[in-house]
């Protein structure tokens, strides 16, 4: 998936960590779009390990539900369509193994 | 299906939720031809919405509101032990799992005062012939170390437990339909009324049309939806919305096999079979209102941030391990309580024919009323067991009716 480029203006890009890699998003957009512009649809596994993705991007399905910390806070799971990004933020899409 | 004829049908029950369905499985099985009438679809209320508490001993309810309630809550108790035998044999019953966890209840305590309330709690249970203990500190942290250190003591019942409310109306429902019972969702109640002869007749409404029912009988089991109902007719039953909710943490390791009550804070919390912990206790969430101020009960309640907060910081309190936990999902529900707090379980008398089953603790206690209104139902006079619940103690509210 990918950002509408043309006559479209947006702020100038901040880093985020996903998964360990630094992604390059913008302010303003959510913790599922920063997901689905890293080229991944993958934002948690079920119990069986199979691959869910964001659905309703509207805070109903908690499909897109992640793992997000900021600096040195605890891993919280949240819903990444209702999480806008910020400088500092950490998401992992598996359950972290310790804290940050 | 919806014509314009007139159906006729031994019984008429408003609500798709517990007490309907449960109702219509008992009296298919003895042999009344039955119908349901739900407005949206199954289980859809306070039923499927509740915390699935099987809680047993006297609650916080009553013992907050001084001697004469704790009283009233105590009578409640012969009715519990009944309550303990249906739920022991429900799977059985209806041939499935409802994730029905019976491993046991604790009612903390933090205070020295509290824990005397316990005790006096405890003594009006035993002499009432409901076996449940105090437990010190030390037995309480031997019994559940993952509560918090600095609880004073708990009262301890082995029955307690709780099962998965998203399932359970469908099993009875599904039975019921094995059975012979009608049950039809998406149509409303929107007219009722007392012919000359004695019977009722009802108009259901769906998308689909009308349907016009005669019957002899009518349930209203509606939940804080009955006293609307009985207006239809005139008549009044005191039972009055609570607008409580419930919350949801992610899954983790088995930590909590028990139901978890609080005697001095509003506090309910187990872990279900996926590992997640629920936790409610009767905070209030907010009812929508219409424009003119008066409560909008068509309409969901919505979250009160101030009482999340406040329920969540009880539970964090006597289960430390609880902060590392992230809150998925909290919703809302719609109970009701009666103008004594007990259920309103019977014979309207005002209206021979008409009966009404809700107000409160209705998971616990529906299938077990369920159970005793089908008796009181086909032999016409209700058992000795629902003799406080009747709607007789509200008598004087009818008594200027006018009916038919």
């Amino acid at each position: 998936m990918r950002r509408i480029e043309q006559g479209v203006t947006r702020p100038e890009p901040i880093a985020v960590e996903i998964d360990g890699a630094s992604v390059m998003v913008h302010p303003g957009e959510t913790v599922a779009v920063a997901l689905l512009a890293s080229a991944s649809r993958r934002f948690r596994d079920d119990r069986s390990g199979a691959a869910r993705g964001m659905f309703c991007n509207m805070g109903t399905c908690s499909e897109c539900t992640v793992w997000a910390a900021l600096g040195t806070s605890p891993w919280r799971r949240l819903r990444g369509c209702l999480m806008p990004v910020e400088p500092g933020l950490r998401i992992s899409t598996r359950e972290p193994e310790a804290m940050p | 299906m919806m014509t314009g004829e007139t159906s006729n049908f031994d019984i008429l029950i408003v609500g798709g939720g517990l007490v309907g369905c449960a109702s219509a499985w008992h009296l298919a099985r003895l042999g009344l031809k039955v119908l349901v009438a739900e407005r949206g679809h199954l289980n859809a209320g306070a039923s499927g919405q509740n915390a699935g508490s099987l809680h047993f001993q006297i609650e916080r309810r009553f013992l907050e509101q001084g001697e004469k309630a704790a009283a009233d809550g105590a009578r409640i108790v012969t009715l519990n032990r009944l309550a303990i035998e249906e739920w022991r044999g429900i799977e059985d019953m209806l041939s499935r799992p409802l994730d029905v966890a019976m491993h046991g209840g604790l009612m903390v305590a933090e205070t020295e005062e509290q824990m005397a309330l316990l005790a006096f709690k405890v003594a009006r249970e035993n002499e009432l012939g409901l076996s449940t203990q105090v437990l010190d500190r030390a037995q309480l942290r031997e019994r559940a170390p993952s509560l918090s250190p600095h609880l004073a003591g708990a009262a301890w019942l082995a029955e307690e437990g709780h099962a998965n409310p998203r399932i359970l109306v469908d099993a009875f429902a599904e039975g019921a339909g094995e059975q012979g019972a009608q049950i039809r969702t998406g149509i409303a109640l929107t007219a009722l009324s007392m012919a000359r002869d004695g019977t009722y007749r009802a108009v259901l409404s769906g998308p689909d049309g009308e349907m016009r029912v005669r019957t002899p009988r009518v349930l209203l089991a509606s939940g804080h939806w009955v006293p609307r109902l009985a207006g239809m007719l005139g008549l009044n039953v005191p039972l009055y919305a609570a607008p409580l909710m419930m919350s949801v943490t992610d899954r983790t390791e088995p930590v909590l096999p028990y139901l978890i009550q609080h005697v001095g804070a509003r506090l309910s919390m187990k872990q279900t079979e996926d590992g997640n912990l629920l936790i409610g206790g009767g905070w209030p969430s907010r009812l929508a209102r219409r424009a003119d101020g008066t409560p909008d009960l068509d309409r969901p309640a919505t979250v009160e941030m101030k009482n999340l907060r406040a329920n969540l910081a009880v539970a964090a309190r006597v289960m430390p391990g609880l902060a590392q936990r992230s809150l998925l999902r909290t919703w809302t529900g719609t109970t009701c309580i009666s103008a004594d707090q007990l259920p309103i379980v019977g014979e309207i008398p005002a209206a021979p024919g008409l009966f009404v089953a809700a107000g409160g603790s209705l998971f616990t206690l529906g299938p077990v009323l369920a159970r005793l209104l089908a008796r009181t139902i086909v032999e016409g006079s209700p058992p000795e067991e629902l003799s406080m619940f009747l709607p007789r103690r509200f008598a004087h509210l009818d008594a200027f009716a006018v009916l038919p």
